[in-house]
């Protein structure tokens, strides 16, 4: 590793970007020294990846400037930023799956040739295993990306950043999916690179590691930053005070959670659910009014379970019971019919179809209820229409006409418009899979409160939420799963953040000793 | 394994991106009233774009040839002669609406047209008869184009051009790429020679074709889902909506279509000659997706692809009035394709 000459400072000053309809940055700050590692703190949608998407040169800013140096510098590619030594671990992995290991990590960085263009694999395979060993990764630079899990994956990425021998690596989320060691062997990383002189910008939603590992941190709320400073002055509560900007996160606490009669009616039963690696011999009983919360890591088979109950996915073997009659679920349209619902964790690629208007896609599942004339398949636009803005009212869903397109819908009311799709399908099952992500706080207590309603008008509604303070607050019983199986209940007053946190990470726990 | 999920994106991602307080949205959405004219012109001309410069072009060749485009008679044969391409550009644009494919369509005609003319000379069937048998053989094709891709998993692009090249091969088989010039019954000859009304039958059957299709994909259910299918499939498939028979049924659209043009062109002709579709598989999507450039900008609708096929009929007769030679009548109509497709993308980033 090349030592950095001169300290690094970049300072990015009141940035502003917009989206339509929407204010991604408002006037963020954002300052970098070299030899540091500096926290990046703010809930979903308060402009981190914006601002760093705003650094890689992917996003273009519509005001403000960045000082590299001291220099106004302009960043209007991924290649530019590359040319200033910055690297970046995206949240979303940034990789070619077809590659292998050793392509990846050096992707863009230029390969070792012979007559400069034939690659010369081992050379390549010898400066990837480098960086991955400075990771203490034990990955294969032969293997092809897409054979490795998705913690692997991340730490490729980090390789990649280590390999661009980078001024500046933002680490967007990095231990999302990592285990304990490995997350060691990152932080150790990362505080070498720190006596190297690196710039190391780390954005995290765990606080633990925030005060572990950083040197200052940056909080943004609402795409402008509220705090710069030094972690070590910061208290916990002085942070989660920043960083949510009121008591509103403490709220989702102090909610009285909907709890379930005792002896509530059984609504829906799920025996042996099974898709082998994914989801292993889940059985639960989901009662008449419940609001029963599944926590789990990403990957544990939380989604993948709802798809298989939803008929979204085919099981290898399982059963579901509704009120007391077995069903025979083959595709979506089966689940519908038989009365559960599923609001799909990726909302964006699975929730609407955003070139459609909002009334479109509120009407979509239950177009025969607009029939002009019952038997002839033609809607009325009027019936459809009028259906559309009394559902856009009740849930005070926050468009000028529900003839507008719904692409241009926040986060929060792309969620509504979802649930208005199905409040009135008459089913009993609500599936809810990450309701509330990227979704801002007010949006979020709307969204407790419908779900918490549907459950007070006797569904039974399943909320799947990687928040676990949301599950503590408004769940009368929670289920964990890990790695596919079902492995804890808690119910009432057992439940809390840390029994959750601690069900979900129990690394390598046979599933027999659930 | 659960590896293969996708990474969490807890965070504000790209997808996730627009999700500031909500009273930012109002506002945006408040300033967007007072609009300043540029947008404005940028909107109607991303919508209506294409029809002001087809009726410019109208207008251009009016001048022009005063004597000879600028005559009723010149309207109604533009008309007719754009009657077969207008009935197959219909059928595939039900297929583009739900962003599949079809490239067997060219081939559909030609077998059409062989196997109508089997059917009615060699074999001595009716003409009536064999006109049913035709369409079902269209109809056929369609469900096994519909059938590889939608439940097979094909990819639509490369299904469908090899099913024309089976096409092809069975059209040859049946009739030895011999070309036949008589046998017809003077009834079928009159199909699309014959008028009705005054005008000639195949606009009566494209208007048919067209009124249909576009009642079906804008005023009904079955439109709705396909637009659906087209905007976000797994989407619609979480809707509940059956998106393989829907996909399906695209395709048998496309198979109709290409059977009902290749009987037309037998029964215009009178006579058959081997492969006689292929000329129409450019000048189908270029209308299409000209279509996709006007009205409802980035999508593909009926109004737009009736609207394509006339310009590009338009286009060639006026042409061919000038004298122009007929690779400058290639050059004109691949650049307007061009042209369409990047115009349509700008309209629909607009």
């Amino acid at each position: 590793m090349t030592k950095v000459d001169a300290p690094l400072r970049i300072e990015a000053r009141g940035l502003v970007k917009e989206y339509p309809g929407v204010r991604a940055l408002d006037g963020a700050n954002l300052t970098v020294e070299g030899g540091s590692i500096h926290g990046l703190l703010g809930k979903n949608g308060a402009g981190k990846s914006t601002i760093i998407k705003v650094l890689a040169g992917a996003v273009h800013p519509d005001g403000g400037e960045i000082l590299v140096d001291g220099e106004p510098t302009t960043i209007n590619n991924p290649h530019a930023a590359k040319a200033l030594g910055f690297a970046f671990a995206h949240q979303e992995l940034m990789d070619v799956p077809n590659l292998t290991v050793a392509e990846n990590v050096l992707l863009g960085l230029g390969y070792p040739t012979v007559a400069g263009s034939l690659v010369r694999t081992r050379a390549m395979r010898k400066r990837a295993a480098e960086a991955l060993d400075r990771l203490e990764a034990d990955i294969d630079p032969a293997a092809p990306l897409e054979s490795l899990g998705v913690a692997e994956r991340r730490l490729v990425v980090i390789a990649h950043g280590l390999a661009a021998e980078a001024r500046m690596i933002v680490l967007d989320e990095p231990t999302a999916s990592l285990t304990d060691s490995e997350i060691e062997h990152l932080d150790k990383v990362l505080r070498s690179l720190r006596s190297d002189g690196v710039a190391i910008v780390y954005v995290s939603h765990r606080l633990e590691e925030i005060f572990n590992l950083t040197d200052e941190v940056t909080v943004f709320r609402d795409g402008r930053t509220v705090f710069e400073g030094k972690t070590a002055e910061m208290s916990r509560s002085d942070l989660i005070t920043r960083i949510t900007g009121d008591s509103v996160a403490t709220a989702v606490e102090e909610r009285t959670p909907h709890v379930t009669l005792p002896d509530a009616p059984e609504l829906m039963r799920v025996e042996g659910m099974s898709l082998p690696g994914v989801v292993e011999d889940v059985s639960f009983v989901l009662r008449q009014g419940e609001m029963l919360g599944i926590a789990g890591l990403v990957g544990s088979g939380r989604t993948e379970l709802m798809r298989l109950i939803f008929g979204a996915d085919k099981p290898a073997a399982g059963e579901v019971w509704l009120h007391g009659e077995k069903l025979k679920i083959r595709s979506p349209r089966d689940g519908i019919e038989a009365g559960i619902v599923l609001l799909p964790e990726d909302r964006k690629g699975h929730g609407g179809v955003f070139n459609f208007s909002v009334r479109k896609n509120i009407t979509l599942p239950q177009m025969t209820k607009f029939r002009l004339t019952k038997p002839i398949p033609v809607p009325s636009s009027r019936r459809e229409r009028n259906t559309a803005k009394d559902l856009v009212e009740r849930l005070e869903i926050k468009v000028p006409d529900v003839e507008h397109p719904a692409r241009y819908l926040s986060g929060g009311n792309q969620q509504k418009m979802v649930l208005a799709k199905w409040l009135d399908s008459g089913a009993d099952v609500f599936i809810f899979d990450e309701p509330t992500q990227g979704i801002d706080v007010g949006g979020k207590e709307e969204v407790y409160r419908l779900m918490t309603g549907l459950a007070e008008a006797g569904k039974g509604v399943i909320f799947i939420s990687s928040e676990f303070n949301e599950l503590v607050g408004t769940c009368g019983r929670v289920l964990v799963m890990r790695e596919g199986w079902m492995v804890s209940e808690f119910e009432g007053t057992l439940i809390n953040e840390e029994a959750l946190v601690g069900a979900c990470y129990e690394h390598e726990a046979s599933p027999n000793g659930a | 394994m659960p590896g293969d999920k996708a990474p969490d994106a807890a965070g504000d991602g790209p997808g996730t991106m627009p999700v500031a307080a909500d009273h930012q949205a109002a506002v945006a959405v408040e300033s967007s009233q007072g609009r300043p004219l540029g947008p404005v012109l940028a909107n109607v001309a991303g919508k209506y774009g294409l029809l002001i410069t087809f009726l410019l072009t109208i207008v251009v060749f009016c001048l022009l040839r005063p004597d000879t485009f600028a005559t009723w008679e010149n309207a109604e044969a533009i008309l007719t002669l754009a009657a077969p391409p207008m009935i197959i550009a219909v059928g595939l644009t039900v297929v583009l609406v739900m962003q599949d494919f079809d490239l067997s369509f060219g081939a559909m005609i030609g077998l059409a047209g062989g196997a109508i003319t089997t059917f009615i000379v060699s074999d001595g069937i009716g003409w009536g008869l064999a006109i049913l048998m035709v369409l079902a053989i269209g109809i056929l094709v369609g469900v096994a184009n519909g059938f590889m891709v939608a439940y097979l998993g094909g990819n639509s692009f490369i299904i469908t051009l090899a099913m024309g090249t089976v096409l092809t091969g069975v059209e040859f088989a049946l009739t030895g790429q011999d070309t036949v010039f008589q046998g017809y019954p003077p009834d079928f000859l009159n199909i699309a020679s014959g008028t009705t009304f005054g005008y000639s039958n195949q606009i009566w059957i494209a208007l048919v074709f067209v009124l249909i299709a576009w009642m079906l994909l804008d005023r009904t259910e079955l439109g709705r889902y396909m637009y659906a299918i087209g905007g976000n499939q797994e989407a619609a498939r979480l809707s509940g909506i059956r998106v393989r028979p829907y996909r399906v049924i695209g395709f048998v659209a496309v198979g109709l279509a290409a059977a009902i043009v290749g009987i037309l062109l037998i029964s215009l002709s009178g006579s058959y000659s081997p492969n006689l579709g292929g000329a129409f598989l450019l000048p189908a999507f270029a209308a299409a997706f000209l279509g996709a450039a006007v009205f409802r900008p980035g999508e593909f609708n009926i109004p737009g692809t009736v609207v394509g096929v006339l310009f590009l009929g338009v286009i060639q007769t006026g042409l061919v009035m000038l004298n122009f030679q007929s690779y400058v009548i290639n050059l004109v109509q691949g650049g307007i394709l061009i042209a369409a497709v990047l115009v349509s993308r700008l309209g629909a980033r607009a």
